[in-house]
C-alpha cells in the first residue's frame, strides 16, 4: 500500500518536470538558426509556391508559442504528429525501437553477466596479479573512445571480410529460414556489441570492485569473519547483498540510456537504431521527431529511476523500514 | 626497479601505436595533376533502341549486346534514404532516383547527344504548340493492366496540373497564368497544347506516368492524403509500376530492394523481356567513408569516388575486380558571388553598406577579383586535380555551353589595371583603397562543415589579399548562410555552389531571372519586385524569356549563348571550378556505357552480369 502511494507521488512529481523539459527543448530547437527548409530553398528547381506550401504545412508561419501549444495538445492526446517528410512519427519510432532495444539489451545483459563476477573476483583477490591484469584491461577499455574503437573494428571487418560492414541484416534476410535469420542478426551484432560491451564493462567492473571492497572493509564483515562464518557465506550472503545496492541505482540510469545511449556507435556501424534517427532529425530540425524522442528519453529516465528505487526498497530492508516509519 | 620495467613497457607500447600514425602521415606518393581531357572515356554506344511490334505489342528493342539473365546489382545512397516513393511528391534527389527506377516517363534522354528519345511513348510529333504523343500498344503495368492514353491524361491533368504533390513542374509551365492543355485523341494518342511555343516542355515529357487505377482513389481523397500516398511505409505489394523494377522491400536506414518487373516493355535483340538483373539493391549509408568501406568489403558494386580515394583506387585497379570511369565534369558549379543589392530594407537602411556597394556594383572591381582567382591552383590543391576550371554559367557538360567564351589564367597585373581604371589605389603598405580613400575590406561567407567550400574560401581570401584587399573569411552554419543570402541580405561576398541541368538551361531561371527565388547576387524581396534592374539583368531576363519560347535548338542556343556571354562579361558569379565525376563499377557487369550526361547506371535494364572470369580480366585496362 505504502509502496503504491510512493509510486503515485513520484509520478505526480515528474509531471512538472516533463513540462519543463518539453518547453526548454521545444524553444531551443525552434530558436536555433536551423531552417528545416534551407535545403529546399537552395534547389533551383523548387518553385516559390512549393516553398510557401511547405512553410504552411509545417506550421512555420505561426509564432513559436502557438506551435508549442499545437504540439503539446496533440502530444497529450497521444498523437506524436508527422515528420517533416510526412511520415507518422510513431511509425518511424516503431521501426527503430526494436533494433535499438535489441542492441541495448544484449549489451546490458552481457556486461552484467561478465562485469559483476569480474568485479567480485577482483575485489576478493585484491592486489593479486589477476586484479592487476583486470585493472589494466579495464583501464584500456575506459580509455578507448567508442567512436575510434568502432572505426577500428570496421576497418578490421573490411580487411578480414569476417564481419559485415555495418547494417543489421543481409540483403536476402527476408528469404532466410528462421535459424539463418538469427545467425545473420548475431553476425551483424558482433562488432557493435563488442564496442559497447568493452566500454561499459570497464565501468561496471570497477564499480563492483570498489563497492565490494568497501563492504569487505566494514565492521560487520569483520565481525562475521571473527564469528567463524565461512568465507563463502560472509561474501555471498552478507557482503555482496550490501555491495549490490549502488549497482541497482546504476541500472536505473542504464535503462534511461537504453534507447538513446549508443548514437555514435550506431552511426559508425550504420546501425538502423534510434540514435541515428534522432541525430538526422536534429540536423534537419524535424521538430516532431526530435520532441518525441526527447520526451521518450525523459520518460525513460524517470521510469528507470523509479524502478531502481522500487528495487532498492525490495532489496534493502533499511529503506523499507525508514519508509514504513514515515 | 620494477617501476622502470613498467615505464619502459608503457613507452614501448606508445611507440608502437604511434608508429602506425607515422606511416599513415607519409605524403601521398601520387602528386595531384590536372587530368588531360583525353582521359575521359570514349565509349562506343550501341545504336539507339527501336520499336519492334510482336503480336500487336509495340516493344522497345534495346540494341545493346545480348547478355545473360540473373544476379543483382548493389549500389548505395548517402543520407537518410528515400523520403517517399511517390514520383510526384519527391523533392530530394534520392527519392527521385527511387521513383525513377519504378516509373518510366514518355520520353527519356539520349545518353550521348542529350536529345529526347522515346521511352513509354512510341513517337512524338511536334506541330507548333501541339505535342502529339503516340503510345505503345499492348504495353502493361506490372499488375498486367494496359498502359493507355487515360493514364497519361490522368497524370498530367489530375495530378500535375491540379497541383498535387511537388508543384514545381506545374509552376514552371504556367505562362501568362495559363497551363498547357492535354487531351486524349484515342486509346493510344494524347495531344498536349502549350499556350505559346515553349521549348522546355519536351524535356518535361520525361516526367513519370502514374497508373490511373492506382492513383485515382488517392487523388479523390485530396491533397493532404496524396502527400502521404505511396510513402515509405507503403506495402511493397501496392506498387504498380511501369519501370524496369518494382519495389520488393524497404528496410528503414538499411536498404531498398527492387525486383525485376516481369511486364517490362524493353526487350533485347533475341526478343526476351528485360531487365537482365533479378534485383537492384540500394544500401542506405550514413556517410562517404562508410560507402567506401562497403565497396572495399565487396558489399556494393558501384561507387562514386572523390578526392584522395581516386588515387588509391586507381593504384589498385589493375589487380582488382573493378574498373574506374571518368565521366567528366559534373553539373555542379562552384562560385564566388557579390551582393549587388542597391536597395534599402524596411527600416530604411541599405542592405549593403553604400561604401561597399560602390565596389561590388563596379564591373571593373568584379573583373579584378575574377582575374585574381587562381583556379588551377584550387583544382590541384582542393579537388586533388579532379576538377575543371570553370568560366561559364552553364556547366561544362551542358549541351548549351557557349564554347566561344575563352578560359584564361590568373593575371594579377590585369586585375590591378582594372582596379586602377576605377580609381582604386594602394598605400605604401600595399593596402587597397578606393577613390574616397576607404580601405577595401569585406566579409566572405560560406557554409561551415563543407570542407571543400571552406578550402576554396581560404584560397580565395589569399588570392584577393594579393590585390591588397582585406578579406574576413567567415564560414557560418548552412542555414544561417541561406537565411543571409535569401532573407536578411546582409552579406558582402559568398562562396556557394549550385547544380543545374546539362540539358535544359531554363531550370536556371530561378537563379538568373531578376525576380527569381535564387537570384542571389541581387535578391529581390516581395516588396522590391518592381525595383530598378541593371541593364545587363534586363538583357539576361530577355534572353531567358526568348530562349524558353524559341523552339528549335539553334535558335535557343543563340539566346542562351547570349546570357552566358553577359554573365561572363559582368561576373555576378565568379565561377571557380566543376568537380569531375569518377565512378568505379565491378568488371563483371557488362553493357556499361558511362556517359557524362546520364551517369553510369542509367541503362539498368541492359546491364547484365558476366560470370565468366576470363572475360572480366580481358576487359580490364592494361
Amino acid at each position: 500500500m505504502q509502496l503504491l502511494i510512493y509510486i503515485l507521488k513520484r509520478i505526480l512529481q515528474s509531471i512538472p518536470l516533463l513540462i519543463i523539459v518539453s518547453l526548454i527543448s521545444f524553444f531551443i530547437i525552434r530558436l536555433s538558426p536551423v531552417d528545416p527548409l534551407a535545403e529546399l530553398k537552395l534547389n533551383p528547381s523548387v518553385s516559390k509556391e512549393t516553398l510557401q506550401k511547405e512553410t504552411e504545412r509545417l506550421g512555420l508561419d505561426k509564432p513559436i508559442i502557438v506551435q508549442y501549444g499545437k504540439w503539446a495538445k496533440s502530444f497529450l492526446k497521444g498523437d506524436l504528429g508527422i515528420t517533416s517528410n510526412g511520415e507518422k512519427v510513431s511509425t518511424k519510432l516503431k521501426e527503430r525501437i526494436p533494433n535499438t532495444l535489441l542492441l541495448a539489451v544484449v549489451v546490458i545483459f552481457m556486461t552484467w553477466l561478465v562485469g559483476v563476477p569480474l568485479g567480485v573476483l577482483a575485489a576478493l583477490n585484491r592486489k593479486s596479479p589477476l586484479d592487476r591484469i583486470l585493472t589494466v584491461l579495464t583501464s584500456i577499455g575506459m580509455a578507448i573512445p567508442s567512436f575510434f574503437f568502432a572505426v577500428l573494428l570496421l576497418l578490421f571487418a573490411v580487411k578480414t571480410g569476417w564481419f559485415p560492414v555495418g547494417g543489421l541484416t543481409s540483403s536476402n534476410f527476408a528469404e532466410m529460414p528462421f535459424g539463418a535469420k538469427l545467425l545473420d542478426l548475431a553476425h551483424h551484432l558482433v562488432l557493435p556489441v563488442t564496442v559497447l560491451f568493452t566500454i561499459s564493462l570497464a565501468g561496471l567492473q570497477r564499480q563492483m570492485r570498489a563497492n565490494l571492497l568497501d563492504v569487505l572493509d566494514s565492521d560487520y564483515v569483520k565481525f562475521a569473519k571473527a564469528k567463524g562464518l565461512s568465507d563463502f557465506k560472509v561474501v555471498y550472503k552478507h557482503a555482496l547483498r550490501n555491495a549490490i545496492n549502488p549497482m541497482i541505482t546504476l541500472l536505473g540510469f542504464e535503462f534511461a540510456g537504453l534507447l538513446s545511449g549508443a548514437a555514435l556507435t550506431e552511426y559508425v556501424f550504420q546501425y538502423p537504431g534510434l540514435g541515428r534517427l534522432i541525430l538526422e532529425a536534429v540536423l534537419r530540425s524535424d521538430i516532431n521527431l526530435v520532441m518525441a524522442s526527447l520526451m521518450m528519453g525523459s520518460i525513460m529516465l524517470i521510469v528507470g529511476n523509479l524502478i531502481a528505487d522500487i528495487l532498492l526498497i525490495i532489496t534493502d530492508p533499511r529503506i523499507r523500514v525508514k519508509g514504513g516509519a514515515a | 626497479m620494477k617501476k622502470w620495467v613498467y615505464v619502459i613497457l608503457v613507452l614501448l607500447f606508445c611507440a608502437f601505436v604511434l608508429k602506425a600514425c607515422v606511416h599513415k602521415d607519409n605524403p601521398a606518393s601520387y602528386p595531384p595533376q590536372i587530368r588531360p581531357k583525353s582521359d575521359i572515356e570514349r565509349v562506343e554506344y550501341p545504336p539507339q533502341a527501336k520499336t519492334v511490334s510482336i503480336n500487336g505489342v509495340d516493344f522497345l528493342q534495346s540494341q545493346a549486346p545480348v547478355g545473360s539473365f540473373g544476379g543483382e546489382l548493389r549500389t548505395s545512397t548517402i543520407g537518410e534514404g528515400p523520403k517517399t516513393f511517390n514520383p510526384f511528391n519527391s523533392k530530394d534527389n534520392i527519392s527521385s532516383i527511387m521513383s525513377g527506377v519504378m516509373y518510366d516517363g514518355l520520353l527519356s534522354t539520349d545518353p550521348e547527344t542529350g536529345e529526347p528519345i522515346p521511352k513509354l511513348a512510341k513517337s512524338l510529333e511536334v506541330k507548333g504548340n501541339d505535342y502529339i504523343v503516340h503510345l505503345r500498344r499492348g504495353v502493361k503495368w506490372s499488375d498486367g493492366k494496359e498502359i493507355t492514353a487515360d493514364d497519361v491524361v490522368f497524370t498530367w491533368k489530375d495530378i500535375i496540373f491540379a497541383g498535387f504533390g511537388n508543384t514545381s513542374t506545374r509552376d514552371s509551365l504556367i505562362i501568362d497564368g495559363k497551363l498547357p492543355s492535354v487531351t486524349k485523341i484515342d486509346k493510344y494518342t494524347v495531344k498536349f497544347t502549350t499556350v505559346q511555343p515553349f521549348a522546355p516542355f519536351v524535356r518535361m515529357l520525361s516526367t513519370e506516368i502514374a497508373p490511373k487505377h492506382v492513383f485515382e482513389p488517392a487523388v479523390k481523397k485530396g491533397k493532404d492524403y496524396f502527400y502521404t500516398f505511396l510513402s515509405t511505409n507503403t506495402d511493397p505489394k501496392d506498387f504498380v509500376t511501369s519501370g524496369a523494377f518494382r519495389l520488393k522491400e524497404y528496410v528503414p536506414a538499411q536498404r531498398v530492394v527492387f525486383e525485376r518487373n516481369p511486364n517490362y516493355y524493353i526487350i533485347n535483340k533475341n526478343n526476351e523481356k528485360l531487365p537482365y538483373l533479378d534485383r537492384l539493391i540500394y544500401f542506405i549509408v550514413g556517410d562517404l567513408n562508410n560507402e567506401v568501406l562497403k565497396f572495399e568489403g565487396g558489399e556494393i558494386d558501384v561507387i562514386g569516388l572523390q578526392g584522395a580515394n581516386v588515387a588509391r583506387f586507381k593504384e589498385r585497379e589493375a589487380h582488382s575486380d573493378y574498373r574506374i570511369y571518368n565521366l567528366g565534369p559534373n553539373t555542379g558549379t562552384m562560385f564566388l558571388t557579390m551582393n549587388l543589392n542597391d536597395r534599402k530594407n524596411k527600416d530604411g537602411k541599405y542592405y549593403v553598406n553604400p561604401m561597399k556597394q560602390k565596389w561590388f556594383q563596379d564591373v571593373n572591381f568584379r573583373l579584378a577579383c575574377d582575374y585574381a582567382m587562381d583556379r588551377k591552383n584550387m583544382v590541384l590543391n582542393i579537388a586533388n586535380g579532379l576538377g575543371e576550371p570553370l568560366y561559364t554559367a552553364e556547366s561544362l557538360n551542358s549541351i548549351f555551353l557557349n564554347r566561344k567564351l575563352e578560359p584564361y589564367q590568373r593575371d594579377l597585373e590585369k586585375a590591378k589595371e582594372y582596379l586602377r581604371k576605377s580609381g582604386f589605389y594602394w598605400d605604401k603598405k600595399g593596402h587597397l583603397l578606393d577613390r574616397q580613400g576607404n580601405h577595401v575590406e569585406f566579409d566572405l561567407f560560406t557554409n561551415a562543415g563543407n570542407t571543400e567550400r571552406e578550402a576554396i574560401g581560404v584560397m580565395v581570401k589569399q588570392d584577393l589579399e594579393d590585390l591588397g584587399m582585406k578579406v574576413n573569411f567567415k564560414p557560418v552554419e548552412f542555414n544561417t548562410l541561406v537565411n543571409r543570402l535569401l532573407n536578411t541580405l546582409d552579406w558582402d561576398m559568398a562562396i556557394m555552389g549550385l547544380t543545374g541541368s546539362p540539358l535544359e538551361p531554363n531550370g536556371g531561371k530561378n537563379v538568373w531571372m531578376s525576380d527569381g527565388t535564387l537570384h542571389m547576387f541581387n535578391q529581390r524581396q516581395e516588396e522590391d519586385r518592381e525595383s530598378r534592374r541593371y541593364d545587363w539583368e534586363k538583357q539576361i531576363d530577355e534572353a531567358y524569356v526568348k530562349g524558353a519560347l524559341a523552339t528549335n535548338f539553334e535558335e535557343r542556343k543563340r539566346y542562351y549563348d547570349e546570357y552566358q556571354r553577359i554573365a561572363y562579361e559582368q561576373k555576378p558569379f565568379i565561377y571557380i571550378y566543376s568537380p569531375i565525376i569518377i565512378t568505379a563499377i565491378r568488371t563483371k557487369f557488362k553493357n556499361v556505357f558511362p556517359s557524362a550526361l546520364a551517369g553510369i547506371t542509367y541503362n539498368l535494364e541492359e546491364i547484365y552480369i558476366d560470370n565468366d572470369k576470363d572475360n572480366n580480366t580481358k576487359n580490364r585496362k592494361k
